[in-house]
């Protein structure tokens, strides 16, 4: 068992010919299950009763507060981890439910006082519906969220979620339950019953699964929850699935406070302590040997903090002729042969080459021995300083890679010296690195990262070495032909005035403030059609920049900088004998009065007619032959020099049938809009 | 980028080319022919139809050419003309370039024959033209005609590289020592006729030298983005800033050629299969070229969940199927006409949001692949203005932060963007900056202190370096710079390995190893180049003036390898039981458990009450307790899987599978383990535990749950036997 995980995920490192494939289904497969425990009492239940109108979190109810939470991470991890699992289990209410397809009907009986509101599974629209219409609409839950009059059984608690766990999500290598309450001393009177509760526990640690804390005070009512009374006995300090994990950062989580402190109401403190917890660090390679001089090796993990989500792909559905509810298809890859479309097996597969018209062909031994440049390993060749890496020297995402004593007793401290030294002289190390076996060798910069901390002493950025890919030769593109003008000192000058006034606040960007506008709406729609839902109008994007600020704070200095521009300009063509260009742009817009409305507009609508004049089609031209349907009387150079207006309409395609299609298209949609 | 070229290959296949000289192993002719097929596979791996070649053998024991009833054209054989190459060509040359029983043939007359072959297939049409004559000049050469043939070479502007066996160069260093008179005096006419068409004059070393310094293909530059830099908003406000500029990629990955799967056809048979890998000259070819072949394609198949179906699953036919989407587990359906309702609208746009400070960026940030920004070419005003942005973010050491939406109904993405002052270039660098969405929280402890769980801050503790440490790593660091560690052409110090001097080996050791079988399919493939692998490892003289500061790093670090797991290491004794936070004695408490004092295994908890029951014994004699524990589980596993509806069952049995394997290794006994896997392969395979199991036994294997070996337990089986054991099915 060691060894599976040496230099992979699960060796998975058979294939590394797709390279970037296999690193993305290896993610995909380390899933994570959340169950949400969450206690409904008649305290968990109780208003605060100093809350805010007008700011309607803090109105709300601990077990409410929990539920919004449980909800905004529902819709959360359908966009960034849509293979986990969720599910929302209620204790301590009147009514009792466990699973729906319980075969032994004892179901509530077994487990009284537990409702399992929402089974662990992916979620579905509707799991997501039913938890809106929950936390939305006061009469749904006034039914449900009714506090048992007897007090719930801990030890049955933790046992269903044993269950519910052990049934859905058997084999699931992070499982994780989260426990909200506020009560600190179950079973206060009852020793046996509070044992019975550390036993079943310690079946869930044994399980593999983690108990996480979610503990609520109230300070108003000058009750300040304490974890050693009994949540202490139910709580391991370590999660079972990564046995070297560092010891938790989070372990100390303060109990959230029903009512408002600072104006952080209890749902806001809670999503927060909820999100601090919500990654399980999946090591994208382990135990790599991290050579820092010829014979003297470390050991290091590898992560990915950093990586472009994007929206989901379409997938094929299929829709019942009976119902009109669609269902996801899964699908199975068989190799065939392309002549006979007989099945293949995996030992008769050759590897070749395309080559001149012909197909050059290696055994599987030879290819791997050919691609071998030698073992895993990240190993330094020397260092320079930061200075010395351009801003472009980069190609592909980071690492980031962190010491493991697995290997070498001694890493952590080795590690660190380094890590310090580099920080503190703002030096690189420029290192050899081969992720996997037989993986492409790459030349890469390790660069030191600085632990960053919010101001409430979280951590947001971890201390450790960054892994950035370096562009070979073959992958520096060379600049097109242009010429250099450079400038005059006023020009500069005034430029400099306008920078100065718009700086971000202090003076960095904060990837937190800007989620991506195209994936929020990707989802927001998805998430409509799903619920059946309207479709929202207008989508929110906070990475538009803020124009009114910048026409507030700069626009005076960038008229003052346009009019240098002009002058400058005007001298620099007497002095260099240029006429003036039909191009007249980089200028500051004057819009009103006798000027142009705008330069750029301007400018482009000259060159459009130019180009028109010199026998290209004009819109309306080709607008009457779509009409008449006469669209391939144009040649194809005429239908291609239309498009280039377009915006990437029909790039690449070559074939006038393709052309054509791609035309009619754009029409059609365009009638649409218009 | 990519025009069109016709190449001569002039090769000197006389008698004197079949020795070999000064050392080497391979006959000059093979020598030469080095050069020939690189630059000729080089061609054909480029599969350009316009990328042309001909090859015309000199001193060939046959005549064949168009002049050949003259004379002067003896000896002179074209036997390839102007053309795209194909593989099936160079194998028919291969048995054709061979060293002839002659001394006879003229070079200047190959030469003419050369020009007139460019002539006849190039007309006056736009070619890059281009005669390679490689020779040892040992023949007899008529210069009469030289003027007429430098008038011509240069009137067509057709280039001429003249190269030859050991030739003397005075730049690469080399001279022949008691070189024949007949041959100085022909390399003088060749140098000559070199200098005066413009051509190129080179010794064949250097040539082949040469072959393994890797070249880089260049790509056409083409915009990513045409359109307006702005600063504010022109639609809305007249002090918007707004400057026409086209973005280009600066960096991109340039990928190994990917190997594709063929199988061998299944309709011939045996003997035409060996036919079809035999080479035309009826060389036996045991894996070149491979007609023989055919593509493997992967064929997708479809199904949904079916509660009636058997299995739990229902095959839909591909045409059944619509597009839509996943949101969670529930399927979204978007018609063909609704499938643009997902697409946030945008229009291409290049808008500056604010600026940063250069200092405080963190390079963990840069995402994806730099582009390059230049304002519209030709726009002089343009590129004035954006040369003061440029300068401005310069001087005040800061870098922009903008909004780009390249083409129409693109994603925004952001960009941090930088400027780049350079004597013949002022442009814009950018990289793809982070969204929220795209930053995972993983949490790791400080490196320079240690917290402790009761919240004390260490700065003296065994994960933290000590003084002589820190201060050792210093020095090592210092003693491995390599800033200064190159030379320039002037000899003076310089950056080591800066990045357009490394190359990328998998792409090149690709390409150099189809390229040598493509011409010698029948030997092994060569070791890579030494340039592809020069930076794997420190420059041996910095490892060797680094050699003591290391040395104190290593004894200062004192850095223990974890010896492989200790053996025979049974049962709790001496394992520390994982204890909760208030280190209560949950052990005591299951020893009191009256259910568990039994040692019968609740189907319904029987993970953590296996594992319990392992962690409980303490004694050699409890191997019973553990031999019936591993037949308890198995029984339970077996009925998950008997009772399984589909595979709902599967997951569970693979757990169980997998906690019992874990475990069993971690005692040290492989034989109970394997004893229960292999009894419930041979339930599965024989239909016990129902019909149609076989995606349970396929899942054991891709999870590689197989037996035990020797090497990780006591009683395991060999690493043959498990592997013979997991692959049959």
């Amino acid at each position: 068992m060691a060894d599976l995980s040496k230099y992979g995920r699960g060796g998975s490192d058979e294939e590394d010919e797709e390279e970037e494939e296999v690193e993305e289904s290896g993610y995909k497969t380390v899933k994570d299950a959340v169950l949400f425990a969450i206690d409904v009492s008649e305290s968990m239940l109780r208003k605060p009763a100093e809350g805010d109108p007008k700011k309607p979190d803090t109105t709300l109810s601990p077990t409410l507060a929990a539920l919004k939470c449980a909800y905004a991470l529902m819709q959360q991890r359908i966009i960034s981890n849509p293979n986990d699992m969720m599910g929302i289990l209620l204790f301590g209410t009147e009514k009792s439910k466990f699973q729906d397809g319980d075969e032994s009907g004892r179901g509530g009986l077994q487990y009284p006082h537990c409702y399992l509101l929402t089974d662990l599974d992916v979620p579905a629209a509707a799991d997501v519906k039913q938890l809106r219409s929950l936390v939305e609409d006061e009469a749904e839950s006034s039914d449900l969220l009714v506090a048992s009059k007897e007090e719930v059984s801990m030890a049955n608690v933790l046992f269903c979620a044993n269950q519910i766990f052990t049934t859905k999500a058997p084999n699931f290598s992070s499982r994780r339950l989260f426990l909200v309450t506020d009560n600190d001393y179950p079973h206060a009177s009852n020793r046996d019953a509070r044992n019975s509760a550390a036993v079943r526990a310690k079946d869930l640690y044994d399980l593999g699964v983690t108990i996480e804390l979610f503990p609520i005070s109230h300070p108003n009512r000058g009750y300040t929850f304490d974890r050693s009374k009994f949540y202490n006995d139910i709580v391991y300090s370590s999660m079972p699935s990564d046995p070297d994990a560092p010891a938790p950062l989070t372990a100390d989580i303060k109990a959230a406070s029903s009512t408002a402190k600072d104006g952080i109401s209890l749902l806001q403190s809670l999503l927060s302590s909820v999100q601090s917890r919500s990654a399980m660090r999946r090591a994208q390679f382990s135990n790599m040997p991290f050579e820092i001089g010829p014979g003297f090796k470390i050991s290091v993990k590898g992560y990915i903090l950093v990586r472009r989500q994007e929206p989901k792909r379409t997938a094929y559905i299929y829709l019942p002729p009976d119902t009109d509810k669609p269902q996801i298809v899964s699908s199975h890859g068989t190799l065939v042969a392309d002549d006979t479309a007989r099945t293949v097996e995996k030992a008769e597969v050759r590897r070749a080459f395309k080559f001149g018209g012909e197909t050059i062909s290696f055994s599987e031994e030879e290819l791997a021995k050919i691609k071998h440049f030698g073992d895993p390993v990240l190993r330094i060749i020397g260092f320079k300083p930061l200075d010395m890496l351009p801003i472009w020297a980069h190609v592909k995402q980071n690492y980031f890679i962190y010491p493991s004593e697995e290997d070498y007793v001694g890493s952590t401290r080795v590690f660190s010296a380094l890590h310090q030294k580099l920080l503190k002289d703002q030096r690189i190390g420029i290192a050899w690195f081969i992720p996997r076996r037989n993986s492409t060798p790459a030349l890469v910069a390790l660069i030191p990262g600085r632990e960053h901390r919010s101001e409430e002493g979280e951590q947001t950025l971890p201390p450790g070495i960054w892994i950035k890919h370096l562009p070979f030769a073959d992958d520096i593109r060379e600049p097109p032909q242009t010429e250099v003008v450079k400038a005059p000192d006023p020009l500069i000058d005034a430029m400099r005035v306008v920078i100065q006034q718009l700086q971000l606040p202090k003076a960095i960007y904060d990837p937190r403030k800007y989620p991506n506008p195209a994936l929020q709406w990707f989802y927001r729609i998805l998430q409509a059609l799903a619920l059946e839902e309207d479709l929202p109008e207008q989508a929110e994007d906070k990475t538009l920049p803020r124009w009114k600020q910048i026409h507030k704070r700069a626009g005076q200095y960038v008229v003052d900088w346009g009019r240098l521009l002009e002058e400058h300009y005007r001298l620099w063509q007497r002095e260099n004998d240029r006429g003036p260009k039909t191009m007249t742009n980089g200028s500051t817009k004057r819009s009103g009065g006798a000027a142009p409305p705008s330069s750029a507009g301007l400018t482009k609508k000259v060159k459009r007619e130019a180009e028109e004049g010199g026998g290209g089609l004009t819109d309306d031209e080709l607008r009457a032959a779509y009409a008449k349907n006469a669209v391939n009387k144009f040649t194809v150079a005429q239908l291609k020099e239309w498009m280039a207006g377009k915006g990437g309409l029909g790039k690449g395609l070559t074939k006038k049938a393709d052309i054509i299609e791609a035309v009619i298209g754009w029409f059609e949609t365009k009638m649409e809009v218009d | 980028m990519a025009s069109k070229e016709a190449t001569v290959y002039i090769v000197d296949c006389g008698m004197t080319m079949g020795e070999t000289s000064h050392g080497r192993a391979q006959t000059n002719l093979d020598w030469a022919l080095e050069y020939v097929w690189d630059r000729i596979t080089a061609t054909i791996a480029t599969g350009r139809k316009t990328a042309m070649a001909g090859v015309v053998g000199l001193r060939t024991d046959g005549t064949s050419n168009f002049l050949e009833s003259e004379s002067e054209y003896a000896n002179i054989t074209v036997f390839q003309d102007i053309g795209q190459v194909f593989m099936a060509q160079v194998r028919r040359l291969r048995g054709e370039l061979v060293v002839s029983s002659t001394d006879a043939g003229d070079a200047m007359s190959a030469l003419i024959i050369a020009i007139q072959m460019i002539v006849n297939t190039c007309k006056k049409l736009k070619y890059e033209r281009k005669i390679v004559l490689i020779t040892d000049a040992r023949g007899s050469m008529q210069a009469d005609d030289l003027e007429a043939v430098v008038e011509k070479l240069k009137e067509d502007a057709t280039q001429l590289v003249v190269l030859g066996v050991d030739f003397d160069d005075p730049e690469y260093g080399f001279k022949e020592e008691d070189k024949p008179t007949s041959k100085a005096e022909n390399e003088a006419i060749l140098k000559q006729l070199c200098q005066d068409c413009g051509g190129t004059f080179g010794t064949l070393a250097q040539a082949v030298d040469e072959l393994s310094v890797p070249r880089v293909k260049s790509v056409r530059p083409t915009p990513s983005y045409k359109g307006s830099l702005t600063l504010g908003n022109p639609q809305e406000f007249d002090t918007a800033l707004s400057i026409d500029v086209e973005r280009y990629p600066k960096t991109m990955t340039a990928p190994a050629q990917s190997a594709s799967r063929f199988v061998v056809r299944s309709d011939l048979a045996p003997s035409e299969v060996m036919q079809a890998t035999q080479t035309l000259d009826g060389e036996a070819a045991p894996n070149g070229y491979s007609e023989g072949l055919s593509a493997v394609k992967n064929a997708l198949s479809y199904q949904v969940d079916d509660e009636n179906a058997p299995g739990g699953k229902r095959d839909i036919d591909r045409d059944e199927l619509a597009k839509g989407y996943e949101y969670g587990r529930t399927a979204v359906h978007i018609s063909e006409s609704d499938r643009n309702v997902t697409t946030y609208e945008t229009v291409p746009s290049f808008d500056i949001i604010g600026f940063v400070d250069k200092s405080q960026y963190e390079r963990w940030m840069d995402m994806t692949r730099a582009a390059l920004t230049i304002a519209q070419r030709g726009n002089d005003k343009a590129i004035m203005a954006l040369s003061s942005f440029i300068h401005a973010l310069y001087e005040l050491e800061s870098y922009a932060v903008a909004r780009l939406v390249k083409k129409e109904n693109n994603e925004p993405r952001i960009v941090l963007v930088a400027p780049c002052i350079e004597p013949d270039l002022e442009c814009l660098y950018d990289v793809e900056l982070p969204f929220t969405e795209d930053l995972r929280s993983y949490k790791f402890p400080p490196l320079d202190r240690i917290i402790t769980v009761s919240g004390k801050e260490l700065k003296v503790h065994r994960n933290l370096p000590n003084e002589d440490l820190q201060a050792a790593m210093s020095d090592y660091v210092d003693s491995m710079d390599l800033a200064t560690f190159g030379t320039n052409d002037e000899g003076e110090p310089t950056e080591y390995m800066p990045m357009d001097e490394t190359f990328s080996p998998m792409l090149h050791r690709i390409q150099q190893v189809i390229k040598h079988r493509a011409v010698f399919p029948e030997s092994e493939p060569p070791p890579p180049a030494d340039v592809l692998v020069r930076y794997s490892h420190s420059p041996a003289e910095l490892v060797q003036q680094s050699k003591s500061a290391l040395s104190r790093v290593v004894k200062a670090a004192d850095v223990k390898k974890v010896p492989p797991k200790a053996r025979g290491r049974r049962f709790g004794r001496g394992k520390e039981a994982p204890k909760p936070l208030s280190d209560l004695d949950v052990g005591a408490l299951l020893a009191k458990d009256m259910k568990r004092k039994r040692r019968r295994i609740d189907p319904d908890n029987a993970i953590p009450e296996f594992k319990q029951l392992i962690d409980a014994q303490d004694t050699e004699e409890a191997l019973d307790v553990v031999h019936d524990a591993c037949k308890q589980f198995k029984d339970i596993i077996c009925d998950w899987i008997k009772h399984s509806v589909g595979n709902s069952g599967y997951g569970r049995a693979i757990e169980g599978i997998r906690v019992m394997r874990e475990n069993m290794a971690e005692i040290d006994e492989a034989g109970f383990f394997n004893e229960v896997l292999r009894d419930i392969k041979a339930k599965l395979l024989g239909g016990e535990l129902g019909d149609g199991r076989s995606e349970m036994w396929y899942m054991v294997r891709v999870n590689k749950l197989g037996l035990l070996q020797d090497q990780d337990a006591t009683n395991g089986v060999s690493a043959e036997e498990a592997k013979a054991f997991l692959t049959a099915k």
